[in-house]
């Protein structure tokens, strides 16, 4: 069952709205459409927002209207070519999907809203930043921050000899050359899906070309082929892939290599905040690992963001700003610590008795304010398409580096 | 007495029983049809409120330009080939052994058959923990037979992962082939048989000149069928593989599929999916011409 039953009564509502010839939305009410989400938590949480926002401000009704990832990318889709639709769509923070929308005009921009509401001084700045990506203005509202660093296993860093994180790129070479000497694989990842071999490149492209020109590359403003470090890159992939990743990977995906890891195989793995959950689910003892983020020295944390975004078709616009200024509150937000992800987006919020792992997150979150995202929330879609396929030619060995940014830049420029 | 004399005309009452399914044929197979073929000559990603015409634009793209259909294109008839060799043969050797007088044997038809009811994304899932490279069956029983060190990366070895994701699809359809094989030997004249072995024919006599060619029907069927299936490979690849490793194991009816609904680029999809349309009726419509032809000559 995908819907509970507000939204089947929202649905049975809407279609007798249509039926009748008349608009859905009225002048209180507004429709959040997101995902149905596994984390139950996540799910409640919100509709008890929806409905404390309701008892807050009487006469306004919100409807939260949940689907399947898929589902709700295509009745984005179809909304954006129809007058009807959400007041507040669930999407992901970037260029990639969530700005397609964005590009596409179902999103309007919140400029006037953050300074009425004052967004700004609330928000995490790395949260934040996400909503400046796009031209026109800030769109969109965090709904979850989620950063990505490295996990590593405390005894085989011990075993391998090796005292303290690495705090640069060589260090990390060094540190992955005393486990490889010990025995241990550095790292592990499933191939199979593509994204989970990818982070690996993007933090390579970050270090290699520093911030400014891997935003460009990820932009498509550079040519893969003009940019020494973009072929570097490529070449460090392969050589992370033949000496220091815990092969074979390219069969296996991020839950085998999840289990692989915890299984003491493997000595890191570069995943995000999320993690963390994951390792209590399977009774893995997190005093065992620890995190650093991986050492790029341009002093940006790697991650992604989710957003709530209010669509340019709403008819209450105000209103939905009301509920998102309500949904990032203080108050809400510290009462749903932990129940959408690790941690928050408002900055103000307090956490108690947590666990080492995640207060490491936590001095994390508060120690970068700018973010680089994941290479597929960064490219369009089809671009993704093609970065992972050179990504995972390259890891198997079948091109040789210089032609993976050949054949990148040869896709970008056959662009239409 | 007109309109009672038409109603009681059989051609009109036949019309008029085949009036829904032709509507409904209509509405949900040919119109869908023939929005992706005008689709194919568009540029739409879904959100647009136009689609733009842009002539073979996306025929070009995909013959010209993209990196991965000639892949797709070439995996495709591959997987053809192997669809129109292995299930057929091992489905007849199947029906054959299965159509002798064994212990057991009705038990044994329903677990030959028992994997072609299972959904496909389910027989994906369980072929990839056995394809696992570090804790999946077959890793297991090839160290434990002293192979450990020659364990093929299944599912991630580009020169392999086609040919693994083949024997999980062989495994989950020789059922059908055998099942079909299994009626068609029903219908075998058992007093022909009989004269072949009086006028002294062994048992490869009687298969070659007797249960073979009463078989001509059922193998046209399941040769059609394999080709038609194996053209639309997609859920088990989706499943075992999703087309890597590197977009080695893509198939075009997954490629379409990639395409339209994941890169939102329903132009393309169009085109990939018009090509497949092409590949399968140039081939499925000649060979249903000639066994027709051949099978008014045999009578």
């Amino acid at each position: 069952m995908t819907m509970n039953r507000t939204i089947l009564s929202a649905a049975i509502g809407a279609l007798l709205a249509s039926c009748a010839g008349i608009g859905l939305a009225s002048a209180q009410e507004i429709t959040v459409w997101t995902l149905n989400f596994s984390n139950k938590q996540a799910n409640e949480a919100m509709d008890k927002i929806a409905t404390d926002f309701q008892a807050a401000n009487p006469g306004a009704t919100v409807t939260v209207v949940r689907r399947g990832t898929d589902d709700h990318k295509t009745a984005l889709r179809v909304a954006a070519g129809s007058d009807k639709g959400p007041d507040i769509y669930f999407s992901w923070a970037g260029l990639g999907l969530g700005g397609e929308y964005v590009k596409a005009g179902l999103s309007a921009p919140l400029d006037k809203y953050y300074t009425e509401y004052k967004w700004s001084d609330r928000l995490v700045p790395a949260a934040a930043s996400f909503a400046d990506l796009y031209p026109g203005g800030k769109n969109g509202v965090p709904y979850t921050f989620k950063g990505e660093a490295v996990y590593y296993n405390k005894k085989a860093f011990e075993k391998a000899g090796i005292a303290e994180e690495p705090k640069t790129y060589d260090e990390l070479l060094a540190a992955a050359e005393k486990l490889k000497a010990a025995g241990i694989p550095a790292f592990t990842f499933g191939g199979k899906v593509n994204w989970h071999v990818m982070r690996l490149m993007d933090v390579i492209l970050e270090t290699k070309c520093g911030a400014e020109k891997h935003d460009k590359l990820m932009k498509m403003e550079l040519k893969w082929t003009d940019e020494a470090c973009a072929t570097e890159s490529f070449a460090e992939m392969e050589k992370w892939a033949k000496n220091y990743i815990l092969a074979p990977f390219m069969g296996i995906d991020q839950t085998q290599s999840f289990n692989l890891f915890i299984a003491g195989r493997a000595a890191m793995m570069l995943e995000g905040d999320w993690l963390v959950g994951t390792l209590t689910t399977n009774n893995a003892n997190l005093d065992d690992y620890a995190i650093f983020p991986f050492p790029t020295g341009t002093n940006r944390l790697y991650g992604f963001a989710e957003y709530l975004y209010v669509s340019s078709k709403s008819q209450n616009p105000d209103l939905a700003a009301k509920f998102l200024e309500y949904f990032t509150s203080d108050a809400v937000q510290q009462e749903t610590v932990g129940m959408f992800a690790t941690t928050s987006p408002n900055k103000n919020v307090k956490y108690e008795n947590l666990p080492a792992i995640s207060q490491e997150w936590l001095e994390v979150f508060k120690t970068y304010t700018e973010v680089y995202m994941n290479g597929d929330q960064a490219f369009p879609l089809d671009v993704t398409t093609e970065y992972f396929r050179v990504i995972n030619d390259v890891v198997a060995g079948n091109i040789p580096p210089a032609e993976a940014s050949k054949q990148l830049q040869t896709f970008i420029d056959g662009r239409s | 007495m007109q309109i009672k004399r038409s109603m009681e005309d059989a051609r009109f009452q036949g019309w008029v029983l085949l009036g829904p399914a032709i509507l409904i044929y209509g509405v949900f197979a040919m119109y869908p049809l023939f929005d992706v073929v005008v689709m194919s000559f568009q540029k739409w990603n879904g959100l647009d409120p136009n689609r733009v015409f842009v002539g073979l634009d996306n025929y070009r793209f995909i013959f010209t330009s993209d990196p991965v259909f000639w892949v797709a294109f070439k995996n495709t008839v591959i997987w053809t080939i192997m669809c129109l060799i292995f299930p057929p043969l091992v489905g007849l050797l199947l029906a054959l052994g299965l159509n002798q007088n064994l212990f057991g044997r009705g038990v044994l038809r329903a677990t030959y058959y028992l994997p072609v009811i299972i959904a496909s994304i389910a027989v994906a899932t369980m072929w990839r923990w056995m394809y696992d490279p570090f804790f999946g069956l077959f890793s297991q029983l090839m160290t434990n037979m002293g192979f450990g060190m020659s364990i093929p990366d299944w599912l991630g070895d580009r020169n392999v992962a086609l040919y693994s994701v083949f024997i999980a699809h062989l495994w989950h359809s020789v059922g059908f082939s055998m099942v079909l094989f299994l009626a068609g030997l029903q219908g075998v004249s058992q007093t022909l048989i009989e004269a072949a072995r009086i006028d002294g024919a062994g048992r490869w006599g009687v298969f070659r000149y007797v249960t073979l060619p009463a078989l001509t029907s059922t193998i046209t069927i399941v040769l059609v069928l394999s080709v038609i299936n194996s053209l639309k490979a997609f859920d088990i690849v989706y499943g075992l593989t999703g087309g890597g490793p590197a977009q080695s194991t893509q198939m075009l009816a997954l490629w379409a599929f990639t395409q339209a609904m994941q890169i939102f680029d329903y132009g393309r999809g169009g085109a990939i999916s018009v090509v497949l349309l092409l590949i399968t009726v140039s081939i499925v419509v000649p060979y249903l011409r000639w066994t027709q032809r051949h099978e008014e000559a045999a009578r």
